[in-house]
């Protein structure tokens, strides 16, 4: 665990992308926002690469005396990345993640760090909610697909207004673009997630559409999640499936090839379709083959990994300890 | 910290409110008169009752007790990981939180772990379960699982085990393999017996099984066999498996091209082509095998380190004489 700073209470990491509004007057109301809550904060800015004017904004506001923390990377390198910088520099115990354009209306911070209380990491859903009947319809979309492969019930991935026990980021290693499903994976951590409502800021407005590359790293990265939080531990589970699937319906056309050369005479030498089934045999077999080298891989270095996370251990009170 | 004591008995807990105050008090009575010192490792896999309270309540009132609390519920086989890696005795008891098995036959678990055995496995010898959707596939799974691991227990189900600890706490235990601990310590080469344990129908709370695992209890011994049988030469598992699809591929390549050199009929290319898929299939699963030693190689598991654990060594070389070729040499 890194040192604790001076007692600061919160952490606030703010990831800054090409996308950002002007951050003087975020870090105002950020700022304002935070001293409402009335404990000891830290505000970090990490820059994910060259961004020349957010940086002489963020210059300026070291300058005039603010206490901010900015980390620098060199290039672009996504989100997670950028988060995780970020969180190298935090000492709060409760860190909270804010993006760098507004989302939600700053006063609701108070209210995330509020729910704490009964959660391990809280995060924002935008509600009421401004934007087009196809916007809604694609987000929906998103979320189902989510919850269907994850079981949780979210409804605002998109919102990066979480706040979180330093604990969290501790156990979970991001990166690619998993910040968005960070709620699945900290619940696959046994962590207690809580979704409050949040006012929507009048600001947060999205012009365009993005593009269908990030649609796709999207929908990967759901499957990636899915992968992970379902078979990380039983590979064989996952391609066990789409193997005996493959295996069955091979064995089948080949039983029913063969019962049609026996006893209806029809000679196999011209018929694709043996071809195909046994196409669909071979590649069950391979599929189980990989979930075999799956589980190999598992249980080779099953002593480094564990499959539950104990809170703590309980004795006779001379020592309780905390794990 | 207090000195390890002989005996760990270790129940995980899932809503048990209703049993745990018993059970701690059948493992009390059963325990106390045997004169070992024992502790007893609960662990709450993320109750949502007072299973918990009831469990912290016991743990200070008696040192003997240390609760072990999950973050939310992992399952059975994690809390009976997690139990075993916080217990600290030096032979380890195991046994499910509902009271169906019952305390009092530890003494027998350990009359047997006294004769040398490094794991002895209960046998429900008379189960009060229901008998279709219990009964019978636990009986057709157990066969099943006897034949293709080698190890022939009547009841892999039963939670009531005994373990010596320096061998159970080397055996990598993950996903749902709790019915077949005793299969996967078979690559530590264990001396492994079987006693008969009464069992109890369940009195108070309901049972957490359902019937839909055949499925998961298939998969799951193919890992098995995978892993305990073939770790260290996984080449040879992987090759196996190719074989026949080898030999098949081979014989349809084989004829059809016979068939059009010496009767000269024109080559058959359904029946040549799935001759090479067959040999391309084998090839590709060779290659998957060879892939499998680089990852055995890479991991941390070690066919030496399970001899090391299990080995007897008897030496003829006396501590003296071992001291003179000391000085000796």
């Amino acid at each position: 665990m890194t040192q604790r700073k001076s007692g600061i209470q919160l952490s606030v990491i703010v990831p800054v992308g090409t996308r950002h509004a002007d951050l003087k007057a975020l870090h105002r109301d950020y700022r304002q926002a935070l001293d409402d809550i009335g404990r000891s904060h830290e505000i970090i800015y990490v820059l994910d690469g060259p961004i020349p004017e957010a940086t002489a904004a963020l210059e300026q506001l070291m300058q005039s005396g603010e206490r901010i923390t900015v980390v620098q990377l060199t290039r672009l390198f996504g989100e997670s990345t950028a988060l995780m910088a970020g969180f190298e520099q935090a000492s709060g115990a409760i860190v909270l993640t804010l993006p760098a354009y507004y989302q939600i209306e700053p006063e609701e911070i108070g209210n995330l760090v509020a729910a704490l209380e009964s959660a391990d990491i809280v995060i924002s859903r935008r509600w009421p909610r401004a934007g087009g009947l196809l916007e809604r319809i694609r987000r929906g979309a998103f979320h189902r697909l989510v919850s269907w492969m994850t079981g949780l019930e979210l409804h605002d991935l998109g919102c990066t207004a979480r706040a979180m026990k330093r604990q969290v980021l501790e156990e979970i290693s991001l990166y690619g673009d998993q910040h968005r499903l960070l709620p699945a994976l900290a619940d696959r951590q046994g962590f207690r997630v809580l979704e409050i409502d949040v006012k929507q800021s009048a600001q947060d407005r999205f012009e365009g559409a993005y593009r269908t590359r990030e649609y796709a790293h999207r929908v990967l990265d759901v499957f990636a999640v899915f992968f992970l939080v379902r078979f990380t531990k039983k590979p064989l589970r996952f391609f066990g499936m789409i193997g005996a699937s493959t295996l069955s319906i091979g064995t089948i056309l080949v039983i029913y090839l063969v019962i049609d050369r026996l006893v209806f005479g029809n000679a196999l030498a011209n018929r694709p379709a043996l071809l195909l089934s046994s196409l669909l045999v071979v590649l069950g077999l391979q599929l189980f083959a990989l979930g075999l080298l799956g589980e190999l891989i598992i249980f080779t270095h099953a002593g480094g990994m564990k499959d539950y996370q104990v809170e703590r251990v309980i004795e006779c009170p001379s020592h309780e300890n905390l794990v | 910290m207090p000195p390890s004591p002989r005996l760990s008995i270790i129940v995980p807990f899932y809503n048990e409110a209703d049993n745990i105050r018993r059970m701690y008090t059948a493992i009390v009575d059963a325990v106390a008169p045997l004169e070992v010192s024992f502790e007893m490792v609960f662990v709450d896999d993320g109750s949502r009752d007072n299973t918990l309270q009831l469990a912290s309540e016991l743990a200070a009132a008696d040192s003997r007790v240390r609760v072990v609390k999950f973050r939310r519920n992992f399952g059975q086989t994690p809390a009976m990981a997690a139990g075993i890696e916080h217990a600290r005795g030096e032979i380890l008891i195991t046994m499910d939180g509902d009271l169906q098995n019952d305390p009092a036959d530890i003494q027998q678990l350990l009359a047997k772990m006294d004769e040398g055995n490094d794991i002895v496995v209960g046998w429900r010898f008379n189960r009060q379960d229901k008998m279709i959707s219990r009964k019978i596939p636990s009986m057709i799974a157990n066969r099943l699982i006897g034949k293709v691991t080698g190890v022939p227990i009547k009841d892999n189900g039963c939670s009531l085990k005994a373990y010596r600890a320096s061998v159970i706490k080397h055996i990598p235990l993950y996903s749902e393999m709790h019915r077949f601990i005793p299969a996967m310590a078979s690559i530590a080469g264990p001396r492994i017996a079987e006693i008969k344990v009464r069992h109890h129908a369940r009195q108070f709370g309901k049972s957490k099984y359902g019937l839909s695992r055949i499925y998961k209890v298939l998969l799951d011994l193919m890992v098995i066999k995978t892993v305990a049988s073939f770790t260290a030469r996984p080449l040879l598992w992987f090759a196996l498996l190719s074989l026949p699809m080898f030999g098949g591929g081979l014989l349809l390549f084989g004829y059809s091209l016979l068939t059009a050199l010496v009767a000269h009929e024109p080559l058959s290319l359904p029946i040549a082509g799935t001759g090479l898929i067959f040999l391309a299939g084998a090839v590709i699963l060779l290659s998957s095998g060879a892939l499998a030693e680089v990852v055995y190689k890479l991991g941390d598991i070690r066919e030496s380190d399970f001899a090391r654990l299990t080995r007897q060594v008897r030496t003829s070389i006396t501590a003296d004489s071992q001291k003179e070729q000391a000085i000796l040499s």
